[in-house]
């Protein structure tokens, strides 16, 4: 059985090669006003070309369009969602990373598309099926500041119908693989299952497209059970930072998807393909009836851009390792 | 009387723009690192020279020769590399230190500026160093075979920093450890590493946190083998001082009063307030007031302003309540 490869979350938007565009660059040069917000947008594209093309050079099947446009993991949703406003940056969970904390201040709803573009855009240059990105209704909770709601069950259910709308509008531009970032489902004690629950079943119940729930940093399983029957097609697993994470795959239903999160997405230490492979069969000795995906354990963009590249290489290798020796 | 409201920073200052343009020259091979350093030299004198003004207690050196506050520690010790950029927020992007042999200290680290910087004052000035599970977690670990290898031999390192300022002369020895409050389960690794960086110190110890769920990790953080602690309070909006009723902070703390990540610039009264209710819970001569983190992310401008806002609240909080400095 094919071991399928893809990427979680978004990607490194700086060049490895020179003379490539450089959206940093770009960008300053735009801040400075000698570039303008066109030039910009040229960048964003010529950058998500680049590491689509990348993606395909090295042979991942489900490839990412690297959020080329996005600052941090929400607020390039939030700020566009009815009920927001974006505030000052604040520390990104333990990865020495940022963003702007957004607040919910009104009733949160869906305006207009906000990802579209972007997706018609990515897939139009891959013949491969481009995989959505949108954060997590859990998440995007836990990582904004509510002064609106009463409960946070209300807020939940408003941000979840919010994302529902977001994904129809992607599934309606072609998107076949739709992934919610959720790190915070693997941080919550259980008391907190309902919330995620509420959270999370509104966005996946009428979904057409295949969607990920994929959870980097920690394991799931405190509320794990409380999703288990919900409609989503992949869990992702961040098998790197939390071998706990290696209890979720007995609890799985029959006919999901799992994403292995093997390769270390926080660590600049290149991992051996065929260590790798050998962990793919661990969870298919373990569990022969589901599909398995390998995946990144979080978003590449934690690793300078060189590293990253190369990280994508080992996946695909460890991959093909592991279809061999049996899918 | 009582003594105490000390006033101080918490260690960076934001570059101003010819020292910014600079840096940047230097990166280019524009100017020469003798000409860049002759700048930084100057900037750090001014800089002193308005904390000075200000009338605050317990001076910084600003940083200003510093870029990022882990990677400036790599560049100098032996066993770390120096990543390819990566994105902290937006167009921010850091180089990342790697972990890629053995870690240790092979030279000062930073006496030379600290010298520098207290030749320039009567008054304290800080020395400041980034703490040994910081420099850990915020770096790539391509050598150790466990986090906790590492951050002892980065507390090793830090030590003998540590004991070279004290020689010195500094009176103060801040070492930083932001990291400790996003990964509560490695509090007990943070508590041992600090120890050991700060063995044999006689100097006033200090460490600062910021921006994490403090809900977890106190009161079990007042284990950090330091004299005081700093805080971030009025991010928060004083909700610490909450956990503080139910259980007594039992060190000095460093009171932060300044949000930094805000352009607004905070209201005398609203400083006041911030501090006149942290005295419902502690004793002035526990307290040290001061921004809540490093002022490097605000313009020139705004993080002077919001300084002589907190200098002006604490001179009023000690009039009222009779404290003297």
């Amino acid at each position: 059985m094919q071991i399928e490869t893809t990427l979680a979350g978004s990607y490194p938007k700086l060049p490895t090669q020179p003379g490539d565009a450089n959206l940093r660059v770009v960008r300053n040069r735009r801040d400075q006003g000698k570039a303008t917000d066109q030039d910009v947008a040229e960048a964003i594209l010529a950058t998500t070309r680049r590491i689509l093309a990348m993606q395909e050079r090295a042979g991942v099947d489900i490839p990412v369009d690297g959020a080329a446009a996005w600052d941090d993991a929400q607020t390039y949703v939030a700020r566009s969602l009815g009920g927001f406003q974006i505030a000052g940056l604040i520390r990104y969970l333990d990865t020495n990373t940022y963003y702007r904390q957004p607040e919910i201040v009104g009733a949160v709803s869906w305006e207009r598309p906000i990802t579209v573009e972007d997706f018609r855009a990515a897939q139009s240059m891959s013949e491969r099926p481009v995989k959505a990105l949108l954060p997590g209704p859990f998440s995007l909770y836990r990582f904004s500041k509510d002064r609106h709601y009463k409960s946070p069950a209300d807020a939940l259910r408003a941000i979840g119908a919010a994302l529902a709308r977001e994904a129809q509008a992607l599934e309606k531009a072609g998107a076949r693989w739709i992934h919610f970032e959720e790190p915070w489902i693997g941080r919550v004690r259980a008391e907190e299952a309902s919330l995620v629950r509420a959270a999370l079943e509104p966005l996946l119940a009428e979904r057409t497209a295949r969607t990920v729930i994929h959870v980097p940093f920690a394991t799931p399983g405190a509320v794990f059970d409380a999703i288990r029957d919900l409609k989503w097609s992949a869990i992702g697993l961040d098998l790197v930072e939390s071998s706990a994470a290696w209890e979720i795959l007995p609890r799985v239903p029959k006919e999901r998807i799992v994403a292995l999160g093997l390769i270390d997405a926080r660590n600049t230490r290149l991992e051996d393909p065929a260590e790798v492979a050998r962990a793919v069969a661990r969870a298919r000795s373990a569990r022969p009836d589901l599909d398995f995906q390998l995946s990144t354990s979080a978003s590449l963009e934690y690793l300078p851009a060189d590293k990253a590249e190369l990280k994508v290489s080992r996946l695909v290798e460890a991959a093909r390792i592991a279809s061999r020796n049996g899918g | 009387m009582p003594r105490g409201l000390w006033t101080t920073t918490v260690g960076s200052f934001p570059k101003p723009p010819n020292l910014e343009k600079a840096r940047n020259q230097r990166a280019r091979g524009e100017i020469s690192a003798d000409a860049l350093e002759k700048l930084e030299r100057e900037e750090t004198v001014k800089l002193i020279r308005r904390q000075e003004e200000m009338g605050l207690d317990i001076l910084v050196d600003g940083e200003l020769y510093r870029g990022d506050m882990t990677t400036y520690f790599a560049e100098l010790m032996p066993g770390f590399a120096i990543s390819n950029p990566v994105r902290s927020y937006g167009n921010r992007y850091y180089r990342k230190p790697i972990a890629v042999g053995p870690i240790r200290r092979k030279e000062p680290l930073t006496v030379s500026w600290w010298k520098f910087a207290q030749e320039q004052t009567s008054k304290p000035i800080k020395g400041m160093l980034t703490g040994p599970y910081t420099m850990m977690d915020w770096s790539f670990n391509e050598h150790y075979p466990s986090r906790e290898a590492m951050a002892m031999d980065l507390a090793e390192a830090i030590n003998e920093e540590a004991l070279a300022l004290q020689e010195a002369g500094a009176k103060f020895i801040q070492i930083d450890e932001p990291a400790v409050s996003v990964r509560p389960e490695e509090l007990s690794l943070a508590v041992r590493a600090l120890g050991r960086a700060t063995e044999g110190l006689k100097a006033k110890t200090i460490t600062h946190i910021c921006y994490g769920d403090f809900d977890v990790i106190y009161p079990a953080l007042l284990d950090l083998p330091v004299d005081m602690i700093d805080l971030e309070m009025a991010n928060s909006r004083y909700d610490l001082l909450d956990r503080f009723r139910a259980n007594p902070f039992t060190k000095e703390i460093g009171y932060g009063v300044l949000d930094v990540h805000s352009h607004r610039v905070e209201s005398k009264d609203e400083v006041k307030a911030g501090i006149l209710r942290g005295l419902e819970v502690l004793k002035p001569e526990q307290m040290y007031v001061d921004p809540d983190c490093g002022l490097k992310t605000r313009t020139v401008d705004e993080a002077f302003a919001k300084l002589q806002v907190m200098v002006d609240a604490v001179r009023e909080v000690r009039e009222e309540k009779g404290i003297t400095a």
